[in-house]
């Protein structure tokens, strides 16, 4: 029964504010975090601040963001999807190994990749509901088959894809490139996304799945839809990805799987379920990968990039969870 | 012609009868109290009317036509709509999109309609007189008695023609209690059922037009609420006479304090609680749901922190989590308000959940001694009359008096002789809920200090030897003897100048 200074922050002006913004919008931490790390490099160096920056730096991190799309529908849902390292690696060995030179054949073969990567994580749901098996130990195991079958395609890096598809990361329009102009799509998809049933549904599934099924809601339908998404994006992790290498790589999708579940956590995104914002995970995946650029920048040795983006993510998950704490001890 | 007729319902799991041959009829316009004991089938007769259950024989028939709903959406698009008692609301959501889940108005692009919800969520809330609730307000942020609420608005939205309650009022205070009631009488003047399932005898006697009893999965009676005495209802449900539901109340206090509470205060919810319980002595605790009474019990047991010096049998003491609490004799054990969430591990056994907090006690250097342990274990489920197959049973298949029994015996393993006990009869049926203040008497007579909160204003005039009666997170009256009285709590609870 000993009085703390955290009892009587419930009170205190600035402390509620601060709870209540962060209630209201989670990624505010990541938010924060980029915009240091953004103020440290334009001290360092010239040219942070522009629009070709933006462009680079998007166009480096759009294969993550978009694989952290995936996992953040999933997480959201209150799972995890270990299997978008196989479709990524799948999906790059797909394209590189069957795309033509003409339009027609990339596209048919694009869709044929993300309608793969859509059917994979939808089985990935329906084993996981059906069998009722830990999502973890379904999608590792898929992971496991579909890197399998990417060596089998191609046992190393390899295969090509057309020139004009590789220009994607640098064409621009209205002066920004095409990775910027996805990573908005992402953002608008999201605000649409989760006002539709499907996607109140997914989260409410996660936040609780007793009190769902008991308003009916059927929960091979919800992890089919939600895995199934994941792997969706995650084939378009890979096309976006193959138009940055120029090649397919069968290994290349493990690099994705923890720094997709990374990014998510850093943008606030609750690994318990039903809560988050995908605008967050897609500033964690940013600033995950801009960290390399700062540690290039304070001219320190390379091997410091890890370090930090653990420090980062310790930091996120602290302030959310202190936060969480004492908006709990508000409301009550 | 009869809305819903039900006859030879029969469900089976595994070797054990739910129901046997149950038969059911109530027309439209009506409230009809469903009564049982714990146990009596009376949950797994609405799971089978609200499509979560398929029977294994018998037929259902709505206005004369064959009624067989395959899920619980089915029973819901014919105008069944249950509100459970374990409730279905999601926590994330806001209060609003917890009523109108999966059902929520869209717009063109297939997004929610925010202005619509709104609309639909204040008129309904209009229409009703429902208490105060923020739509916008997450789940996560309310209590147990206003997710209650939500739960009921959730039912109402979709319209019911019959409309099953399955112990709402359990979590509710006076006060939501008296709306809800008179919300059950305005649904059946409307013209629709309401299926009414409490172990509150009053509230029954308020809304019942007419009652089935079921006992053992059977129908044992059917009866026009006021052609049948509480006598006779009671006898009907336990299948044999109980002699009466308060124990004899002889003082026991004596004048040694064993806690003693000085200046407690925490925010706005706890402000200067003083009091001392003494040895043999059970204090009620009583007022408005939400008037500190949550807090008080936390901030007690160390679950949450407050300020203010706490005193355990004459010794100060400092409680910053319940490890400081369960010190063995000297301390303090808690029933908690939510017995599935709070109380009890449901996956485990009886016998796992029973020496959960005492294992360093029946352990050797880390090792649980297994003789030790059966031995207590076998103490507690005779001493209590726990009805189990085996110490081996999960505590998810008890029915909730039993469960309730293993939490209490979990706390008397703790040897603490000071008792909080939060709301221990919610949702437990007639017959157990004798046993339990029988208990608390005996356990006051070997000395133990009992603090006793109850949402249940007979239960504290009955049981308790003095009523501490909370408002605003302060002690506005405290009663003993003949000035303890239902309404005498009430006024203090309610008005300024107390009694």
């Amino acid at each position: 029964m000993a009085s703390t200074p955290a009892a009587r922050d419930g009170v205190s002006g600035f402390g509620a504010m601060w709870v209540r913004w962060l209630d209201r919008a989670p990624f505010l931490v990541a938010l924060l975090i980029l915009l240091v790390i953004v103020a440290i490099r334009s001290r360092l160096e010239s040219g942070v601040l522009t629009l070709d920056e933006l462009n680079v730096d998007t166009a480096s991190g759009l294969t993550l963001m978009l694989a952290a799309t995936g996992q953040t529908i999933v997480l959201l849902r209150g799972g995890i999807d270990l299997s978008i390292g196989g479709i990524i690696s799948l999906g790059t060995v797909l394209a590189a190994t069957h795309f033509g030179s003409d339009p027609v054949s990339v596209g048919a073969w694009s869709l044929a990749i993300l309608a793969f990567g859509f059917g994979a994580g939808a089985l990935n749901g329906l084993l996981i509901s059906v069998l009722r098996l830990q999502p973890f130990l379904v999608t590792l195991a898929a992971w496991s088959i579909f890197t399998g079958i990417a060596t089998m395609i191609l046992p190393t890096d390899g295969g090509s894809v057309p020139e004009w598809w590789t220009r994607f990361g640098y064409a621009t329009l209205l002066g920004l490139s095409g990775p910027v102009w996805v990573l908005l799509g992402l953002i608008l998809f999201w605000y649409w996304f989760r006002a539709t049933r499907l996607g109140i549904v997914i989260q409410a599934t996660g936040s609780n799945e007793r009190s769902a099924i008991l308003s009916g809601v059927s929960l091979i339908r919800v992890n089919i839809a939600t895995y199934g998404l994941s792997g969706l994006f995650a084939a378009a992790a890979a096309l976006y990805l193959t138009t940055q290498t120029g090649t397919g790589s069968p290994l290349i999708g493990r690099d994705y799987i923890l720094p997709s579940v990374a990014a998510a956590v850093v943008g606030g995104i609750s690994l318990f379920g039903g809560r988050g914002n995908l605008v967050g995970t897609l500033i964690g995946a940013f600033i995950l990968t801009i960290i390399g650029d700062l540690v290039f920048a304070l001219h320190v040795s390379s091997y410091w990039q890890p370090v930090l983006s653990g420090l980062i993510l310790l930091v996120a998950v602290l302030v959310s969870s202190l936060t969480e704490k004492s908006a709990r001890r508000q409301s009550q | 012609m009869e809305l819903l007729e039900v006859s030879g319902l029969s469900k089976r799991f595994g070797g054990v009868v739910a129901l046997s041959e149950a038969s059911f009829s109530a027309r439209a316009g009506e409230v009809h109290a469903l009564l049982g004991e714990n146990g009596a089938g009376k949950s797994t007769f609405i799971q089978i009317l609200a499509g979560a259950l398929h029977p294994d024989e018998g037929r259902i028939a709505l206005s004369g036509a064959e009624y067989r709903p395959t899920n619980p959406d089915a029973a819901r698009d014919r105008g069944i709509v249950t509100v459970f008692q374990e409730l279905s609301s999601i926590p994330d959501l806001t209060v609003e999109g917890n009523i109108w889940f999966r059902r929520e108005p869209r717009t063109l692009l297939g997004m929610r309609d925010k202005r619509e919800i709104r609309r639909r969520t204040e008129a309904l809330f209009q229409r009703y007189a429902f208490p105060t609730l923020n739509p916008g307000q997450e789940l996560r942020r309310l209590g147990l008695a206003e997710r209650q609420v939500v739960e009921i608005a959730k039912g109402l939205a979709q319209d019911p023609r019959i409309f099953i309650l399955d112990e709402a009022t359990s979590a509710l205070a006076a006060r939501e209690t008296e709306w809800l009631l008179d919300l059950t009488r305005r649904l059946a003047a409307e013209g629709r059922l309401v299926v009414f399932i409490s172990h509150r005898m009053g509230e029954v006697r308020a809304v019942a037009d007419r009652l089935t009893i079921f006992r053992g999965g059977r129908t044992v009676a059917a009866h026009n609420a006021s052609e049948v005495s509480d006598d006779e209802i009671v006898t009907q449900m336990i299948g044999r006479r109980l002699e009466r539901l308060y124990p004899e109340r002889l003082p026991y206090a004596t004048e040694r304090v064993a806690l003693e509470v000085r200046g407690l205060s925490s925010g706005a919810r706890l402000s200067d609680v003083s009091f001392q319980l003494r040895e043999g002595e059970v204090l009620g605790v009583g007022g408005l749901q939400g008037h500190g009474q949550r807090e008080l019990f936390q901030a007690l047991f160390g679950v949450s922190r407050a300020e203010g010096e706490s005193l355990l049998w004459g010794k100060p003491a400092s409680i910053a989590s319940p490890r400081d609490a369960l010190i063995g004799r000297d301390g303090i054990a808690l029933v908690p308000e939510d017995r599935r969430g709070q109380g009890l591990l449901l996956g485990k056994s009886v016998r796992e959940n029973l020496t959960l907090s005492v294992i360093r006690r029946i352990s050797s250097r880390g090792v649980l001694r297994r003789e030790s342990e059966a031995a207590l274990v076998k103490e507690m489920i005779d001493f209590l009359r726990i009805k189990v197959s085996s110490p081996e049973q999960q505590t998810d298949t008890l029915s909730g008096g039993n469960q309730q029994k293993v939490i209490f015996g979990k706390m008397l393993l703790t040897e603490a002789r000071i008792l909080l006990l939060y709301d221990p009869t919610r949702g437990v049926d007639v017959g157990t809920k004798s046993e339990i203040f029988q208990l608390m008497r005996d356990l006051a007579a070997k000395g133990y200090a009992i603090l006793f909160y109850s949402s249940d204003l007979p239960e504290l005039v009955n049981v308790a030897d003095r009523v501490m009666v909370m408002r605003q997170g302060r002690i506005a009256a405290t009663l003993a003897g003949d000035q303890i009285s239902e309404d005498a709590i009430l006024r203090a609870a309610l008005f300024e100048e107390a009694a």
